[in-house]
């Protein structure tokens, strides 16, 4: 094992260099994945009809799929099609869509496990059912949501080094390039890969905490 | 004011009411009796279309309920509906509880909507309440709050369904005072309840139903003096017997 050499001001900065691009990645996708998770959840848990059974078909269809195929795709398959992505666009491209469907479903579960008497009363109230989503059904299941997106949330963070395979600097690939220089340098680049993506988790469940305890 | 003309309903197979025949005056108290899974709770939710109806005719105000050209919405806000489980919104105060509709609906001012809704928070006994959750009340000031929720779009007729049918026995009076209050006032009602005394003192009318059907009706004294179906008599004697 070597320390010293393993840690050396250059390694440190590629590799924060690496993590900054993880952060970044994960940062956009986890904006874009959020919209778009919600209005799909939400179309969804509103059966309108023929709209929501596509929206459902996408959703189940994308869930079912290996993120690392999506990743390939967006990548390697997009080309052939004429359509060209950097790494960073490929790898946003890619987690948004998958992280899009499984928030999908989170959302659609939220909003299902309101009581039904909520919409009963906002209804009878003369709200229309816009209104009703909008300013009963949602802010509830939101709240009830916080702790399943922001697992999701953790998910896609640790996932971003999947695209690894399609040499995104992002973290793991940088952490790679350094461990292969020197066999010597594994354990400690993995000791600090471990504990950077430890501390960001832990800060994000904590968060997560925080926000479930505030509305008890 | 409401008319069912021969209505039916089907839930799938199931006939939960069957030709219905009713109509209900401005300024008329109605209460509604009958056996669990009779239908009661299905009639009243048909005033307001949370069911709709599978045929016959429907209306209130002269408006056909079901006719695709009625504006529900328009509908509904003249029409105040009481759950037995109150169905308070948790994550808004009493206070918010109670303008959302007015706001919303009514489009009136977040302060002339307060202002209300304070002054029938006054009248339902708890104004003290405005800024709390609803989960930090009893179920009786609940139900009170419910109540304050749907006079505040002032309707003309308010629905209760087993309104004090959820409390516990020493909060079903502060509910059914509010309640007898505002049947003095004149205001339509329909009222899904098996609280005798309530019925005696304020209902203009008695309506017995079993198995989706009106079987009997009549002023509170008469029918609870002298029932004449022998399916009400059996019902009487069940309900008074505990
Ligand atoms: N949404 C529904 N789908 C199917 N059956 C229902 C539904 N709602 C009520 N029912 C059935 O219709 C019957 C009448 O119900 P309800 O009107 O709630 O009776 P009540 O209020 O008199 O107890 C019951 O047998 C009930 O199981
Ligand atoms: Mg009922």
């Amino acid at each position: 094992m070597d320390i010293a050499g393993a840690l050396s001001f250059d390694h440190l900065k590629f590799l924060a260099a690496g993590f900054k691009v993880t952060l970044y990645i994960a940062f956009i996708s986890i904006i874009l994945s959020f919209i778009i998770g919600v209005v799909f959840g939400t179309l969804r848990y509103a059966k309108i009809p023929f709209l929501s059974k596509v929206v459902a078909v996408i959703v189940e269809t994308i869930r079912n799929l290996p993120l690392l195929l999506i990743i390939f795709f967006t990548y390697f398959a997009l080309p052939e099609v004429g359509l060209k992505l950097s790494p960073s666009t490929a790898a946003i491209a890619a987690l948004t869509v998958f992280e899009s469907a499984m928030l999908a479903e989170i959302v659609r579960s939220g909003l299902n496990s309101i009581d039904k008497g909520q919409k009963e009363a906002a209804r009878s109230s003369g709200l229309t059912y816009i209104q009703t989503l909008w300013t009963v059904v949602m802010p509830q299941a939101l709240r009830r949501m916080v702790p399943p997106i922001v697992s999701q949330f953790i998910s896609l963070l640790k996932d971003t080094s999947l695209c690894v395979v399609i040499a995104l600097p992002e973290f793991m690939h940088n952490a790679q390039i350094i461990y292969a220089q020197n066999i010597n340098y594994i354990f400690p680049i993995f000791a600090v890969v471990v504990f950077m993506y430890f501390i960001v988790n832990y800060c994000l469940s904590l968060i997560a905490r925080r926000l479930e305890n505030r509305q008890a | 004011m409401i008319r069912f003309d021969s209505v039916n309903k089907y839930f799938g197979n199931f006939h939960v009411l069957k030709n219905i025949n009713l109509e209900i005056n401005k300024g008329e108290v109605v209460v509604v009796i009958g056996p669990s899974g009779s239908g009661k709770s299905t009639l009243l939710r048909c005033i307001n279309r949370l069911e709709t109806i599978t045929d016959g005719e429907l209306t209130v105000n002269d408006l056909k309920v079901n006719d695709k050209k009625t504006d529900i919405n328009q509908l509904r806000r003249n029409i105040g509906m009481v759950f037995q489980h109150f169905h308070l919104y948790p994550h808004k105060t009493v206070l918010e509880n109670i303008t959302t509709a007015p706001i919303k609906v009514l489009k009136q001012s977040k302060e002339e909507a307060e202002k209300v809704a304070r002054s029938y928070l006054e009248k339902v006994g708890i104004p003290e309440k405005a800024n709390s959750y609803p989960a930090q009340l009893s179920g009786g000031q609940q139900q009170r709050v419910a109540i304050a929720r749907g006079l505040a779009m002032k309707p003309e007729i308010i629905l209760f369904d087993e309104p004090t049918s959820a409390l516990d026995p020493e909060m079903i009076g502060e509910v059914l005072d509010v309640m007898k209050a505002l049947a003095k006032e004149g205001m339509t009602m329909v009222v899904v309840t098996h609280e005798m005394g309530f019925a005696r003192e304020v209902a203009d009318r008695i309506i017995f139903m079993d198995q989706g059907q009106i079987l009997e009706q009549g002023k509170p004294a008469d029918f609870y003096a002298n029932p004449k179906e022998e399916r009400a008599r059996l019902f009487l004697s069940r309900i008074l017997n505990h």
